[in-house]
């Protein structure tokens, strides 16, 4: 973070699917630099485009779907160029691995969890034999599995979930990757065990010098680990800024909207804030703003003109006209404007 | 709210379930009581493995329940009954599941998935009858009725799960058993299903009996709450004397691990993790103990009369 060294650059990024002979835009333009060490959070409701847009640094997108324009720059080479699965093979564990969503379905189940492990580890660090048992289980001990020999020997039934992200977690940390993207990596397990698997992620971050990307849409998880937070919408980043900037200073009515939605933040006995309709059709060109027939904020150029960034600080940049020195004066929904109000408050006592 | 006067609906009475034979007996439910009113939302909150949808689905028949047994407006519907009352029980009380992706048959079409329960029951005199209904059902959970004639996997998550609460809704239920319904889905179809949840609740006067692990959402929705920990309740009561004053050490962890959507608090927020050594019970058996009007905790005689000190 110290350097702002940029260790992946995504210039005007563009993916398309083919589904029954239609093209479905589902990146619409994505810049986005990833600086070294830092740990970034892509939120936005399913179908945004978060997945699909990390898939593409890693050569995973489906077979019908592809990069069909812009630049994903990583070490000098454009990945944006990449076909073959040969040259992807170097990129994928190897410089940037991942740790899936369901640790149920991400391990062979045939396989025992040590094996699959060293798997990683013979193939990424040309450990053999005795020397590759041993640092497997190293890494072991290192995500936090009490007695790793007699764990090294089991099989992914024989862990609990919590059990099992952290061998997933094994398994990312011995490809020896430079960036690791963990899609929605507590999900699927419970508040306690969350917690753990957060630190030890965190943890590992600070340990091998990881450079982290969280895909998540829990933003208590994005409060307590991102530097920064990228929000996504309809295939596009729609603000970007630190988590600070993003918790106490949104600008875009879709972050707005996200925030407004957390029952945390909900009256008992009145409905919870809800985005109404629904995201709109990627098969379609989106005219202006993806968000205005959402956006009860929307102006009239929102349905004409897309918006440009617009940017609030170095860090901080919101693509929505209401930021325009023409737009009229708009204030986040109550309860979102109670919320940053504390923490910006707090922030200014720390 | 004063419970005397409001009708229990369900009662459930110091039930065991229990997996397994011989050495491989697990017993995943010890002991659980709790009673739920006519319209109202109680909830069931404990990690995973603690037996809170055991629970469930013992109170629909899906898991036998080994002792005790479970009312319904005061008629037991646990162990052996007579078919009209299983019968009642499969109109009365539907389930919503957790995962709208898995819960869905995907050969099925909407139509048919939403109207099987009707099926079952020969719900309907006419085709023309339960095509309506169909429709009604699918409107009522904000779905266009044309998608009836659609496969699930056409639909998003937060969609099947509509799919899913449409085809509760059609069988008139009066207690709807919700099985983690939003943990699935993401922040905001999360607020859109809760608030049709809750919405629903209003027009048709349901009663929900909610099982999660998230408290966040539990303090939101439900008007009383039971925290389950290995298969026995440790804590039970109103939801916000629960969360205002929590009283066993469980609760206590659980409710410090609710993460905040707020960075600064984030940073330093210490989750105190549970330890269940800190109860010396020693020969005696801990109890579900009344501690203030409506706020009952498992504890010993001497964890008792700390708490109840605490409380003054």
């Amino acid at each position: 973070m110290e350097q702002n060294e940029v260790i992946l650059s995504v210039r005007d990024l563009e993916v398309q699917f083919t589904l029954r002979g239609q093209t479905l835009t589902a990146i619409r333009g994505i810049s986005l630099d990833l600086l070294r060490g830092e740990s970034l959070a892509i939120v936005g409701e399913s179908g945004s485009g978060k997945s699909v847009f990390t898939k593409s640094f890693m050569g995973m997108l489906d077979n019908n779907g592809h990069v069909s324009g812009g630049s994903i720059l990583y070490k000098g080479q454009d990945l944006a160029k990449y076909t073959s699965s040969a040259e992807w093979r170097k990129i994928r564990g190897h410089e940037i691995a991942m740790v899936f969503q369901d640790p149920m379905t991400s391990l062979n189940p045939l396989k025992t969890v040590g094996r699959q492990i060293q798997e990683a580890v013979e193939l990424h660090q040309g450990l053999k034999g005795r020397a590759a048992r041993q640092k497997t289980i190293e890494y072991l001990t290192d995500v936090g599995i009490p007695a790793p020999e007699k764990r090294y020997r089991q099989y992914p039934h024989e862990f609990s979930g919590g059990m099992r992200q952290r061998a997933v977690i094994a398994t990312a940390m011995a490809c020896n990757p430079e960036i690791l993207i963990c899609d929605e990596p507590t999900t699927a397990l419970d508040v306690t065990i969350q917690a753990q698997i957060i630190e030890l992620l965190r943890d590992m971050q600070k340990k091998y010098h990881l450079t982290i990307i969280y895909i998540t849409h829990d933003l208590g998880v994005v409060a307590k680990v991102a530097d920064r937070v990228a929000v996504m919408y309809a295939g596009d980043i729609i603000e970007i800024g630190t988590s600070y900037e993003i918790f106490y200073h949104a600008r875009h009515p879709y972050t707005w909207a996200l925030l407004s939605s957390l029952p945390q933040l909900g009256v008992k006995g009145e409905p919870l804030f809800s985005i109404q309709g629904t995201p709109p059709n990627l098969f379609k060109a989106i005219e202006g703003d993806a968000f205005a027939p959402r956006n009860p904020y929307a102006l009239k150029i929102d349905y004409l003109i897309r918006p440009p960034y617009f940017e609030l600080s170095p860090t901080h940049k919101v693509r929505s006209w209401l930021e325009d020195p023409r737009a009229p004066e708009t204030a986040p929904p109550d309860t979102v404007q109670r919320m940053m109000a504390r923490g910006r408050e707090a922030a200014d006592r720390v | 709210m004063s419970e005397q006067s409001r009708e229990k609906l369900l009662e459930v009475r110091d039930i065991h379930v229990v997996f397994g034979k011989g050495r491989k007996r697990f017993e995943a439910i010890r002991g659980v009581s709790f009673d739920i009113y006519q319209g109202e939302t109680f909830g069931l909150v404990g990690e995973s493995g603690s037996g809170k949808t055991t629970i469930g689905r013992a109170i629909i028949r899906i898991n036998p329940v080994s002792q005790g047994e479970i009312l319904y407006r005061g008629e037991k519907i646990s162990g052996r009954i007579r078919p009209e009352t299983q019968r009642k029980v499969i109109r009365n009380i539907q389930m919503i599941f957790q995962d709208p992706m898995a819960s869905l048959n995907e050969r099925a079409k909407v139509d048919y998935i939403v109207s099987e329960g009707l099926y079952n029951i020969k719900g309907f005199s006419t085709e023309e009858e339960r095509r309506e209904k169909v429709r009604k059902a699918m409107l009522d959970v904000g779905l266009p009725p044309e998608f009836a004639s659609r496969f699930p996997h056409e639909f998003s998550g937060g969609q099947r799960q509509r799919i899913g609460i449409a085809r509760t809704l059609i069988m008139n239920p009066e207690l709807v058993i919700a099985d983690e319904p939003i943990s699935a889905l993401d922040v905001s179809i999360r607020a859109q299903v809760l608030n049709l949840l809750m919405s629903l609740q209003q027009q048709y006067g349901l009663t929900y009996l909610f099982i999660a692990h998230d408290l966040s959402i539990m303090r939101f929705i439900t008007n009383r709450l039971g925290v389950i920990y290995k298969g026995q309740i440790v804590e039970l009561g109103d939801t916000e004397t629960i969360f205002r004053h929590p009283l066993h050490p469980y609760t206590k962890a659980l409710i410090s691990a609710i993460p905040q959507p707020d960075p600064l608090t984030e940073r330093d927020r210490v989750t105190t993790p549970y330890d269940p050594s800190v109860h010396h019970y020693g020969q005696e058996q801990p109890q579900l103990t009344e501690v203030e009007p409506g706020h009952s905790v498992l504890a010993s005689r001497e964890e008792l009369e700390a708490w109840r000190k605490a409380l003054q």
